[in-house]
């Protein structure tokens, strides 16, 4: 299992230059059956690297480019009266894939902010009173500017939650950059790309991450950094149930990318950052900033 | 007792030592890591009034003992005497090596009651029954902890300036089981309550969104589109709101109030308000920003330093209010 | 203090319980020793208390309490016709304790209550010291640290369920016991060592003594029968060979010279006699005799004791007529050694001035008496004729021997011989006496024990008030002092078997005196071979015992002012003992791979490097081996084991777990750094 994980880390590293880490997040979070957000500035290759994951991946892939006058139907699909039948048809939006990249997230209004996030939490799709289930397995990577940035809609909390992780790429360091320029970009790679698995291999990987085994050690250590979260005055709130069963799922999975058929401590930091980076708020700058949680795991003994 | 008990010296324990009150004089457990631990040398013990009377106790039946010849009085006089010891040891360790740490205490504004709250753990598999917390004798709270578990105690102080108030020394004591003795210890933690600064009396309207924004306030009436009901002219709103309709129907001025999810933008600016004195000026300011939460209207805050964005909801709330705490 | 008026009620409610039931215990204990409305007046305001409490009545004002007190005191002193002396002062904090407990409700009133309460149930001790007494007394001081304790617990809340009240009481009387328990290695400590200092200190009150029971310095018809009816235990004997025969054990008191109408006495010490010779012949009865306190003088002896001052207790002397006497009344138990002769010969010369005392009669008494004695000297008897037709007389007329005889008239002795005919043993000694003396033969009155009951448990003998006796002596030419008495000539039975047998009206007797109930009988055997022991270590612990104790446990001498450092030096060793095991903090339990890895911990921070906290075992044993790469391999191995041990799924099977355990323990102890 390893040498297949380690294939598809090793793909995606050949169109995504030295971001290892960035990819083993992202990996692991997509074997822990969650939603991706990435964060950064324009131009950091986040798109590429969703849209790699999903080659790599042997997946369906769709993309909605979300902007301030996207209407929740152009994501889920419309029902079209048809004269031929005289019946509704159904047309089902681009969310009917494997890997929905919503890019630029935070430029659509929250109306359709949310419809999305509903698809998300529920994977199926209602219209009319008529349910439609979404092919399986499914994911939504969605990349956002910084809040920052003016003219757009920022997720709300509670719907940042619905997201597993939150990752950023930030700039790439000298020699991958080198690499980059000598190149011709990654996007004509992208399309040479051959998938490593297919969707039955990787719905065989996320259930066997179901079996990686958590310790009561571990699990103490869990639940310690828990309470620190709910009682330190550093944050505002702390760490909900949901995101500490989230926690665990990514650990497992980040330890299966290692290769260990257990979770350790280790796995928890590594992945912390960005499990529990956009759940909390901390109370002084408000901004839930990598600081902090180094903070917190320092505080936390394991 | 105590002198015996707490003889071991640890430089690194030692607080800073102000001679202007003896009780500065005493060990105190400072907070590592957001938690602070009663080691041994932290803790204190003398006899209560009532030690000293069973000590008195004990006297008398030593000597009755002796003047009798009963021996069996000595048997007795001695498992009493060996009662009182065992009760000092016992009162001891029902306060040594408890564990405190500090819980987030929510945000007050300046002269209400700040609610410190800390949980008080036992981590040696031992029940602690009658544990006292107080701030320097004056707020006190008591509290039975289990084993290997936790009790939540409260303790509160009234707040006076904005900014961080951090909880002053607390003592913990406790004369569990036999009340014979006193044993008590000094803890500091990390325990700070944000403190809003006091908001001014309704002296001040609250700036209308309708003037333009070239004083910093300013408006957007696309959204005035939901009414929410009637208040009565105060002296400077808007003649646009003014519902004359219901005035011409001699109801007396109403001014119309709106509502809705693009309602007015509203630009709160530190440099609208007037006066010299800067914490007055942050009052006035806490008095619009508590009543523009109230009226659910749509604002900005606008500082000298930095200002935050327009915004709706009890986090944007609380961080326009923790903006001005720390200002 | 924000919570104590809220949680008066509860507080009130365990702890008026405890209280009340623990001081019940204690005046329980009072009704056997105080005037029965001290008791009774405890009932009254305990009930009076319990319910102010259930039924959340108002407590009485001062103006009721005041004139209370008052009377209270009042009472003390009619009955008792003081405040002070033993009884009246225990009487007197009796009553005010329980008048108290109508003003007991704060922490502090309760806390007060209970260190009175312990004083007042300790004081118990000054009137019994039976075992009994001391395992109630160990109940009600249990109770009252209960409700010490639960006065302590000022944190319970304001509305519980009755489910958690009772916890709490199962909880308050659980530790209650557990600090006794605790309590219990320094008592003994301390109840050994500490130096014993022979009282008094000051004067001890007169009524101190009234309790105990014994052989007086004078003798009456009718007083050795009220003796015998009580079942207090006189002494007890442990022979150091065989137990002689019953006829043989006259325990030797109190020796009557003196008459005077009904009234027999001892003679007086002013008047010089000389000691009487003793010849002894056979082996000496070597004997240890456990005496209980009788407030008088005499130590009773087997008839007769061998003179040596080594055998004798301290301060001791023997009067010429081999009546043993301490320089003190008998106040507290105490041991001795005896070493008697069954055979022997007393007083082989008679001196005029002891002829004339033990021929002392009050003139023109009893006539028909000496006219039965001017009739055997005209017959010209001899003295041993004179004794055998006395014995022959009580033989063979009606003579009865009975606890409960006919009250005799103005002159008794003529009543009891020819009328009565009906008295228990100082009847029939003291009219013998009469009879030898009207006749011209010394004779005196000796009191004190015969017989005793074997204990098997014990291997010893039990002599009880109900064997006290009074037998006769008679001076014979070439015998000397020769033991007569005149009880065994009318009942035989009395001397050979002991008095349950001898007597026919024997429910008069106490319970365990008599011959029926062999199973209580039993039972009581082993029951006074613990009491027995409980007197000679415990009750009887004093500074001699504690010496000889002392002697036996260091092998050396010891000088009673070095028993201060021993204790001294015990106690600091027993309180280190005990607060270690109290106050050490075991912190979290660890588990043994944890331990082991600990260990390695300490061994890399010595090398150093030491673990962050928030570090995991893998990096951290990544970062060591960067540190020390000499023994980098070693490191990742115990690094990589420890946390597979830690946090991968653990193996079924014992062994295997076993194994990577001691695996783990070879690796760290290998480890060189």
């Amino acid at each position: 299992m390893k040498k297949i994980t380690d294939a598809i880390i090793a793909k995606t590293s050949e169109v995504i230059l030295g971001k290892q880490q960035q990819i083993k997040l992202a990996l692991a979070c997509i074997l822990a059956k969650g939603h991706l957000l990435i964060e950064d500035l324009p131009g950091m290759g986040k798109t590429t690297l969703a849209h790699t994951l999903a080659q790599v991946l042997g997946l369906q892939f769709q993309r909605v480019q979300f902007t301030s006058d996207l209407l929740p139907a152009d994501v889920l699909g419309v029902s079209v009266y048809d004269r031929n039948t005289a019946n509704f048809k159904f047309h089902p939006g681009p969310i009917f894939t494997n890997v929905l990249l919503a890019d630029e997230i935070n430029r659509a209004t929250p109306k359709t902010q949310s419809a999305l996030l509903e698809v998300m939490e529920e994977a199926q799709v209602t219209i009319d009173a008529v349910t439609y289930t979404l092919p399986q397995p499914f994911f939504v990577i969605a990349t956002q500017n910084p809040s920052s940035q003016i003219g757009t809609f920022a997720l709300p909390e509670s719907q940042l939650d619905r997201f597993l992780m939150r990752i950023t790429i930030n700039y790439p360091d000298a020699a991958s950059e080198r690499q980059l320029l000598q190149s011709n970009g990654g996007r004509e790679q992208l399309a040479k790309l051959s998938p490593v698995i297919d969707a039955t291999q990787l719905q065989a990987l996320q259930s066997a991450c179901h079996d990686i085994h958590v310790s009561d050690a571990l699990l103490d250590y869990l639940q310690a950094i828990l309470k620190y979260t709910r009682q330190s005055a550093q944050f505002n709130a702390g760490l909900s149930p949901r995101a500490g069963l989230s926690l665990k799922q990514c650990a497992q999975a980040w330890a299966m990318l290692d290769g260990r058929d257990h979770v350790i401590p280790e796995d928890i930091q590594s992945i912390l950052p960005s499990v529990a980076g956009h759940r909390l708020v901390s109370n002084i700058t408000l901004t839930g900033s990598v600081d902090n949680i180094a903070q917190l795991l320092k505080s936390v003994a394991v | 007792m105590a002198k015996g008990l707490n003889l071991s010296s640890d430089t690194s324990l030692k607080p800073d030592f102000k001679l202007n009150s003896p009780k500065t004089w005493f060990r105190t457990a400072i907070a590592i890591d957001s938690t602070t631990t009663l080691s041994r040398r932290h803790i204190y013990i003398l006899p209560t009034r009532f030690g000293w009377l069973y000590g008195l106790l004990l006297i008398g039946l030593l000597t009755g003992s002796i003047n009798y010849s009963i021996s069996l009085g000595f048997a007795i006089t001695f498992l009493l005497a060996g009662l009182g010891l065992i009760g000092m040891l016992h009162t001891w360790r029902n306060l040594a090596n408890l564990k405190i740490e500090a819980k987030r205490a929510n945000p007050v504004f300046a002269g209400e009651q700040a609610v410190f709250e800390f949980n008080v753990i036992d981590d040696s598999n031992r029940a602690r029954y009658s544990i006292f917390a107080a701030f320097a004798d004056k707020e006190s709270d008591i509290q039975d902890i289990p084993a290997l578990g936790e009790s939540t105690f409260r303790l509160s102080l009234p707040s006076q300036k904005r900014g961080w108030l951090k909880a002053p020394r607390i003592t913990l004591s406790t004369e569990f089981p036999v009340s014979l003795f006193h044993v008590w210890a000094y803890a500091e933690t990390e325990n700070q309550c944000l403190i809003y600064p006091h908001p001014s009396l309704r002296s001040q309207i609250l700036p209308s969104a309708d003037t333009d924004g070239a004083t910093g306030q300013l408006s957007t009436t696309q959204g005035d589109d939901d009414f929410a009901g009637h208040l009565n002219y105060q002296f400077g709103d808007s003649p646009k709101r003014i519902d004359w309709k219901a005035s011409s129907r001699e109801q007396g001025m109403l001014v119309k109030q709106f509502q809705g999810e693009a309602s007015s933008t509203l630009w709160l600016d530190f440099n609208a308000t007037t006066g010299n004195n800067i914490e007055l000026r942050i009052s006035q300011l806490t008095r619009w920003l508590v009543d523009a939460d109230a009226q659910q209207l749509k604002y900005g805050l606008r500082l000298p330093q930095h200002s935050i964005q327009p915004n709706s909801g009890a986090a944007h709330y609380h961080q326009c209010l923790t903006a001005l705490a720390l200002m | 203090m924000t919570n104590k008026a809220g949680t008066q009620t509860n507080l009130s409610m365990h702890a008026i319980i405890w209280l009340l039931l623990s001081l019940s215990i204690t005046f329980t204990l009072y009704a056997f020793n105080l005037e029965n409305w001290v008791p009774a007046c405890f009932v009254v305001f305990a009930i009076w208390r319990y319910l102010i409490e259930k039924n959340n009545w108002s407590y009485p004002t001062l103006w009721l309490r005041f004139p209370l007190t008052i009377a209270g005191g009042l009472a003390v002193l009619l009955t008792y016709g003081s405040l002070f002396g033993r009884d009246a002062s225990v009487a007197l904090l009796a009553v005010m304790i329980s008048m108290k407990l109508l003003e007991t409700r704060t922490k502090r009133d309760f806390i007060v209550m209970v260190i009175l309460s312990y004083f007042l149930t300790v004081n118990i001790l000054l009137f019994t010291q039976a075992i009994w007494v001391f395992l109630a007394v160990l109940l009600a001081l249990t109770g009252l640290t209960a409700c010490l304790i639960s006065v302590s617990h000022q944190s319970m809340q304001t509305n519980i369920s009755t489910q958690v009240w009772k916890n709490h009481f199962k909880v308050q009387v659980k530790l209650a016991g557990k600090l006794l328990l605790q309590a219990t290695p320094i008592m003994l400590v301390l109840f050994v060592l500490f130096p014993r200092i022979p009282g008094p200190i000051w004067g001890i009150p007169q009524d101190s003594y009234s309790g105990m029971t014994g052989l007086s310095d004078s003798m009456e018809p009718g007083n050795i029968s009220q003796l015998s009816l009580s079942s207090k235990i006189a002494f007890r004997v442990e022979f150091k060979s065989a137990i002689p025969a019953n006829n043989q054990l006259y325990w030797r008191g109190p020796v009557l010279w003196h008459q005077e109408g009904r009234r027999w006495q001892m003679a007086s010490d002013r008047i010089p006699l000389p000691m009487e010779t003793l010849q002894t012949s056979g082996s000496a009865t070597d004997y240890t005799i456990t005496l209980e306190p009788h407030n008088r003088n005499w130590l009773l002896m087997l008839d007769l004791p061998e003179i040596s001052a080594s055998t004798l207790p301290a301060e001791a002397r023997v009067k010429h007529d081999m009546q043993v006497l301490s320089k003190e009344p008998i106040r507290t138990r105490i041991r001795y050694q005896g070493s008697s002769y069954l055979q022997y010969k007393l007083g082989a010369e008679l001196s005029e001035h002891e002829r004339t005392l033990a021929l002392q009669l009050i003139e023109d008494e009893n006539p028909k008496t000496r006219q039965l004695a001017a009739q055997w000297i005209s017959e010209k008897k001899s003295p041993t004729a004179m004794v055998e037709a006395a014995l022959k007389m009580f033989r063979e007329q009606e003579f009865v021997y009975t606890l409960a005889p006919p009250r005799l008239g103005k002159e008794p002795v003529d009543d009891f011989l020819f009328n009565t005919k009906r008295g228990f043993c100082e009847h029939y000694a003291s009219s013998f006496v009469y009879l030898m003396r009207a006749a011209g033969v010394p004779a005196r009155i000796v009191t004190g024990y015969q017989g005793g009951e074997i204990n098997p448990n014990g291997n010893y003998l039990i002599v009880r008030q109900s064997d006290a006796h009074a037998w006769a002596e008679v001076w014979l030419q070439d015998r000397g002092w020769v033991r007569v008495d005149p009880t065994s000539a009318v009942s035989p039975d009395r001397i050979e078997m002991g008095i349950g047998a001898a007597l026919t009206d024997s429910d008069l007797l106490p319970l365990l005196s008599r011959q029926d109930y062999p199973m209580l009988k039993h039972l009581y055997m082993n029951w006074d071979a613990v009491n027995n022991g409980w007197n000679q270590w415990v009750l009887g612990y004093d500074q001699a015992k504690q010496l000889a104790l002392l002697k036996k446990l260091i092998n050396k001498d010891i000088a009673w002012e070095d028993i201060g450092l021993i204790l001294v030096v015990s106690m600091i060793a027993l309180m280190l003992f005990v607060s270690y095991l109290l106050l050490s903090n075991k912190g979290m339990v660890l588990n043994p791979s944890n331990r082991i890895y600990q260990q390695f911990l300490k061994k890399l921070a010595k090398a150093g490097v030491t673990k962050l906290k928030h570090e995991g075992a893998i990096s951290f044993g990544q970062r060591a081996a960067k540190t020390l790469p000499n023994q980098a391999s070693e490191i990742l191995e115990i690094s990589a084991l420890y946390s597979s041990m830690q946090y991968a799924k653990q193996a079924n099977s014992k062994i295997t777990n076993i194994q990577s355990l001691n695996l783990l323990k070879q690796l760290v102890n290998n480890l060189k750094v």
